[in-house]
Formats: structure tokens, C-alpha cells, sequence
């Protein structure tokens, strides 16, 4: 009896509600760049950090833990990124099926080969690894499947979709590859704020030719800067910061040393997978400007 | 200090503790937990000064009101002393035990090697429908500041509020905590906490001579509840409120401190507390343009009777109510790249009194305020050097006194990332 009255009750219900919509939510643009190009129209996405935050410094909300506690699955950069605040929002979003270890739980740099694992980087978080390989398409082509293996075992009936979007979204991002190492090809190189490029950088095999801060997390000195203007005074280059950094130190080494400055956000504007390609097509056009 | 919680084993302790933490890294290999465990360690000192030559910091425990009326065996407060002190050092080590419950260890080392256990609890994470149950040692989740370390304060002290009415630690005792997490559209919690009751520095039974005194009611003896709420604000703006509660069935207290001559008292007590918190996030690099800004009310209520008295038996059953409040309102802001300028005001004893049965035990005592400024300097994300002045207007025993404190403080936290709730 019970049991009828509750299929009746689900028949009820509209059609949409009905769909096996996984409700995903992604800490930053980049990870909810690349789960929205897996899971298509079978997910909810929903993305923690704004895409002008640099993650790493946000606070366990109570509107995240609301988020998370309805969650069926939960996608982090991982390696120590969102460590002052995750694990806080995750505990206390009091959701089993999300914590870690769990299925729902999936922290992308445990699917990756990272660098500079074991460095504490000068009282830096990430000893585990740098966290910053959103800006790296061989490191996303290498999450694509994973993701599509994880959707497809929390949604078994989506399975399909989810691996032909992700062989698509491997397809897109290698058709463009020729092209953005092309245009970097010649370029000399850049400074930027906060070590977070060096995958890019690695990716490109451009050279870093220095950081804005004297040390990760330390904001620029002014002794810093002269430094880095006597090292690098005759060479080419560009500098390239965040638009949510102060624009101060890199407009003073930009204007002694006459080299271009760039602004780029390091997560793409919308989780889109669009915006992601956009994205690293943006990083690539300042990093030629330098030539 | 009969029921000290300290005790000399500094580095067994640890050294035990470190092995335990090993246990977890076995287990993880098989099962991949990836948070855990994590060790951290909180250096902090401080350099005091006051225009009462060095006593002015000691006395903030001892404002006029039912607390100091009790006369002083609370036990452990700390107070500094001018010139050079070395804070607890806190090491923190968390961690998954098996995927099912998180574990916890706070333990606090005193300058002279003491090793006081401020949390030790495990936590389940696999209950459904949003419930988690807490059990060990904690700080109570009620109020907003209460279940914060020393580390997390804005300013280099506890505020006034709980100082005088919880102690410099607030509410924090053995027992259980179940908080439930509904899977609403708006963020709220709720919590119920079951206590042993006789662990809390201001509150609950701390009576040293019981044998004078009635047999204390069984535990649980302090039950507690909560609810908090939060709007969805978007990204920036984030506001949380709360209130809470709390009822100690057994509450004893010797009075054998001076005048009046020794006495015991038994009954109960109720707390009653609101508080708000409202952060803004300018999303400027390094904490510019940052506020936080809290404040809470809080309300402590006795109904006490006379069950001992050391030379007067004929009080014995007579009431004795007390009442005592107080306040803070507190807001730091990010005035550049990781500075921050705090601003907080304190009080007790708005309402401040004893009442009896007859005139001659009644008593109204006067109130006490404070006006905290702090700057901060955050050097890195683990490091921070903190510079604090502060106007006391307190009333104590027969007098009224005006002083000024100063505060220089540092902090250096080693080791992993402590990740910290709203």
C-alpha cells in the first residue's frame, strides 16, 4: 500500500525532477569548466569559488556547506588548494555520500603526475604539489576520462554520454594544441605575480623569469622589484597579473624595463567548457605579446 | 585547583600522541583518505604593560558580580603578567580514523611545561539526513565565539562577555554534541549537547568542599541547544545569526573567600544567548578591504539555595537568585595588503545582582566596560605580529578603577594548514 502510494507520488512529480541530474558542485570555474563538459544537460552544476577569487584563500561558508550538503558529488582541485576551507565545508555540510574517500568525493590532483611535490615552497601550503594545473591542457586531457569514469559509476545509466562528451572534449582541446604552441613559439617569456603558471609555463617550455612576490604569498616589495628590473634590464618579455592584484609593482617594472603588462584571470569567467578553452587561448595571446 | 586539568608529561604526551597519529597514515594507504592526519603547532607570546603596574590584566577576571561574589575558586585563569609571557602553545592533530569518524586533539602547553588537554573528541561522518554526533572533550558549539582557539581570535584577549561569564576558554566540557543540517534553502543548524557538567571554568558544579554540600544530580548536568541561520547573500556578503541556550540542573558553588563567611550553594542555572556575525569579501588580494564584524549577548540566571553554612545554620534553604549580562560588538577591517584594524567594546553586568529572601543578602553590583583597539600585521599566511591597546572602566569589589593595557603579540603556526569554520 505504502509502496503504491509512493509511485504514485513519483509519477506526480514533474518531469524534470525525474531526470537522474547528479547535483555536481565544483570548487573553482576550471574543475566546473571540465564536469560541464563531461556531464552535459545530466548534471546540476553549481561552482564554490568565484572565478575573480584566487581560491586558495577563500572561507568555509555557510552558504557552501547549504550546497554541499545536497550535493551527490563534490570536484576539487585538491593538493592543499582549498585546504583552509574545504575540508571545514565538507565535515560540516554533514553529507556522507561527499566526504573523502567516498565516491562522491573527487579530488582531481589524486588523477595527476603534479610538480614540485615534496617542496614546502617558504611557508607556501602546497607540499603536496602545485595545485595550479588548470592552466595545462595535457593535465586536463588526462582528467576528462577520469571525470567521465566517476560520473559513469554515479549515474550508470548516463555512462555513454558521459565518455562521448569527454572523448568530444579531448578532441577539442588537441585540435587547438598545434596552434597556441605556434604562437608561443618565439615569445620571450614573462614575470607574473604568484607562482601559479608553472604548468603553463612548463607545458609552453617558455621561461619564468620572475615573480612579483618576493616570496608565494608576500606581497611585492619595492626592494624586490629594483631587483628584479637590474636582473632582467635589456631582456624582452610581458608581465602578467591578475586584475585583483594591485596594478602598483607590475606598472613600475613594466615602466623601467619597458616591457608590456597583461591582465588574465587564471580561472576562466563561467564553468563552461568554452570558457576554458578561451582561456588558455587568452594566456597564450599575452604571453606572444611579449615578442 | 583540585580539579586541575593539568598535568606534567609534556613530552610523553606527545611524543604518544605522534604515535597515534601514525595509526591513521596505515589505515589511509588501504582506503586513500586524503585530509588525513595533520599536525600543527600555534607559538604565541605576548608583551603586557598596564597603568596598574602589570595587574591590570588578572583583574579582568575579577569585575564585581555573581562570578567574583563566589570568591576565586574557578581554578585556572590566566592572566598576564607585565613584561614578556610565552602563551599556551597549541598543537592540534586531526585526522579521518576510518572513514566513518574524524578525530581530534587539541592540547595547550603552558610556559612552565603544563599539558592541558583543550580538545580531544572523534566526530561521526557518515550519519544520514544531515545529523553528526559529537563525542569527547570539546568547546560547546554555542555562541558564535566560543568554539574558537586562541589562534582565530581578532585580538590578542577573549572579550570581557566571556571572560566574566565563561571563562577565557567559554563553555567547554565532556560530553556529546549532536548537530542536525537540513537540507534547506537557507543554511540552518541546529544542536543539542549533553554534558558532564562539572568541567567548565564559570559555570556548572565546581564546589571544592562537596562533602559540606547535597549529592549532585546524576549526569548529564549541563544540557545545552542551538539553532543558527543564514541568508544566502551571494558571494560577498555572508551573515549568520544565532542563539543558544543552556541549562546546568546542578550547579554548586562554595563561597569561602572573606566576607560573608563560608557558605555552599546548590540549584540550578540557565544561559541564554543571541549572537550575529557578518563578514564582507572585497575580493581584493591579501585581505584589503575585508570586514568582519560580530556580536554577541549574553545572559547567565542562578536559583540558588543556602545548603551549607559554616556559622549560621538557620540561612540553610534560604534562595539566593543571581543574575549577571553581558555584551561584545567587535569589527576588524583590511586597511591594506594584510594589515588589519580591529575595534571591539565589551560589558558585563547591565544586569548585575543578587536577591534573597531578605534585604540584607540582596546586592547590585555595578557594571564593567572595556574598548579594545588591535592592529594586525599578517606577515604570511603563518605568521602574524599583533599590537593591542586597551581602556578598562571595571568595577570591583568596593571601588571603581580606570586603566589603560598594551598589548605586543606574536603568532607562528608550523606545520599543516589549519582550515577554520565561519
Amino acid at each position: 500500500m505504502l509502496k503504491r502510494l509512493i509511485t504514485s507520488l513519483v509519477f506526480l512529480l514533474p518531469a524534470s525532477l525525474q531526470a537522474a541530474d547528479l547535483r555536481v558542485i565544483a570548487t573553482t570555474n576550471s574543475m566546473g569548466a571540465l564536469v560541464s563538459g563531461v556531464g552535459g544537460q545530466r548534471i546540476d552544476l553549481s561552482v564554490l569559488a568565484p572565478p575573480d577569487r584566487d581560491a586558495h584563500f577563500l572561507q568555509a561558508k555557510p552558504s557552501m556547506m547549504r550546497d554541499l550538503r545536497r550535493a551527490d558529488l563534490v570536484i576539487s582541485v585538491g593538493a592543499e588548494l582549498e585546504a583552509g576551507w574545504l575540508p571545514v565545508a565538507v565535515k560540516r555540510a554533514a553529507n556522507p555520500v561527499i566526504q573523502p574517500g567516498q565516491s562522491g568525493y573527487f579530488e582531481a590532483a589524486e588523477h595527476l603526475h603534479l610538480l614540485d611535490v615534496g617542496e614546502s615552497g617558504g611557508g607556501h601550503v602546497h607540499a603536496t604539489g602545485d595545485p595550479h594545473f588548470n592552466l595545462d591542457p595535457r593535465r586536463m586531457l588526462d582528467l576528462l576520462p577520469a571525470l567521465a569514469d566517476r560520473l559513469a559509476s554515479l549515474d550508470p545509466a548516463g555512462a555513454p554520454h558521459y565518455r562521448e562528451n569527454a572523448k568530444r572534449a579531448v578532441a577539442r582541446i588537441e585540435a587547438r594544441l598545434p596552434d597556441w604552441r605556434a604562437r608561443t613559439e618565439s615569445a620571450p617569456g614573462a614575470v607574473f605575480h604568484h607562482a601559479d603558471t608553472r604548468y603553463l609555463m612548463d607545458w609552453l617550455d617558455l621561461p619564468t623569469l620572475g615573480y612579483l612576490e618576493p616570496v608565494p604569498g608576500v606581497p611585492p616589495t619595492a626592494r624586490h622589484i629594483q631587483e628584479l628590473a637590474e636582473t632582467l634590464a635589456g631582456r624582452d618579455g610581458v608581465i602578467i597579473h591578475a586584475p585583483y592584484h594591485s596594478e602598483r609593482a607590475p606598472r613600475k617594472l613594466a615602466n623601467t624595463l619597458g616591457w608590456p603588462v597583461r591582465q588574465r584571470y587564471t580561472e576562466p569567467q563561467s564553468p563552461t567548457f568554452d570558457a576554458w578553452l578561451e582561456l588558455i587561448d587568452n594566456w597564450v595571446t599575452a604571453l606572444a605579446t611579449g615578442s | 585547583m583540585k580539579n586541575s586539568p593539568h598535568h606534567r608529561l609534556l613530552l610523553p604526551a606527545l611524543l604518544g600522541a605522534s604515535t597515534l597519529a601514525a595509526i591513521p597514515t596505515a589505515v589511509a594507504e588501504e582506503t586513500a583518505l586524503p585530509f588525513s592526519p595533520k599536525v600543527s603547532v600555534i607559538l604565541d607570546g605576548v608583551y603586557y604593560d598596564d597603568s596598574l603596574d602589570g595587574s591590570g590584566d588578572e583583574m579582568l577576571g575579577e569585575t564585581a558580580g555573581i562570578f567574583d561574589a563566589h570568591g576565586h575558586a574557578e581554578g585556572h585563569e590566566h592572566g598576564l603578567e607585565q613584561g614578556f609571557n610565552l602563551r599556551h602553545t597549541e598543537v592540534v592533530l586531526s585526522g579521518s580514523v576510518d572513514g566513518m569518524f574524524d578525530a581530534r586533539l587539541n592540547v595547550a602547553i603552558s610556559d612552565e611545561g603544563d599539558v592541558e588537554l583543550e580538545e580531544a573528541f572523534f566526530m561521526t561522518t557518515g550519519l544520514p539526513a544531515g545529523l553528526r554526533l559529537k563525542a569527547g572533550k570539546f568547546y560547546s558549539g554555542i555562541g558564535y565565539t566560543n568554539e574558537k582557539h586562541p589562534h582565530s581570535w581578532d585580538f590578542v584577549d577573549q572579550n570581557l562577555a566571556y571572560r566574566t561569564l565563561l571563562g577565557t576558554h567559554g563553555l567547554s566540557d565532556t560530553g556529546l554534541q549532536l548537530t542536525w543540517l537540513p537540507a534547506w534553502d537557507h543554511y540552518t543548524l541546529f544542536g543539542i549537547e549533553a554534558f558532564q557538567g562539572d568541567n567548565n571554568e564559570r559555570l556548572g558544579t565546581e564546589a571544592e568542599h562537596a562533602d559540606e554540600l547535597p549529592d549532585r544530580d546524576k549526569a548529564p548536568r549541563l544540557w545545552t541547544a542551538f539553532a543558527k541561520w543564514s541568508p544566502d547573500l551571494g558571494y560577498d556578503h555572508a551573515l549568520q545569526l544565532g542563539a543558544s541556550a543552556a541549562f546546568f540542573r546542578s550547579h554548586q558553588a562554595m563561597h569561602h573567600h572573606g566576607e560573608p563567611e563560608e557558605h555552599g550553594l546548590d540549584g540550578d542555572a540557565r544561559l541564554w544567548g543571541i549572537d550575529a556575525v557578518y563578514k564582507y569579501d572585497s575580493g581584493r588580494a591579501y585581505g584589503q578591504g575585508d570586514w568582519r564584524v560580530s556580536g554577541e549577548y549574553l545572559w547567565v540566571d542562578k536559583n540558588l539555595e543556602v545548603a551549607h553554612h559554616e556559622s549560621n545554620p538557620g540561612v540553610i534553604g534560604e534562595a539566593r537568585d543571581f543574575s549577571e549580562d553581558g555584551l561584545y560588538v567587535q569589527a576588524t577591517y583590511g586597511i591594506a595588503p594584510r594589515w588589519e584594524v580591529g575595534l571591539r567594546y565589551a560589558a558585563v553586568g547591565f544586569t548585575n545582582e543578587t536577591r534573597g529572601p531578605r534585604p540584607a543578602v540582596d546586592a547590585d553590583y555595578d557594571e564593567s566596560q572595556r574598548w579594545t583597539a588591535a592592529a594586525t600585521w599578517h606577515l604570511s599566511e603563518t605568521s602574524r605580529i599583533r599590537a593591542q591597546v586597551a581602556q578598562v572602566s571595571g568595577a570591583f569589589d568596593d571601588h571603581r578603577e580606570d586603566y589603560t593595557q598594551f598589548y605586543l603579540q606574536y603568532q607562528m603556526s608550523l606545520g599543516a594548514h589549519a582550515a577554520h569554520s565561519f
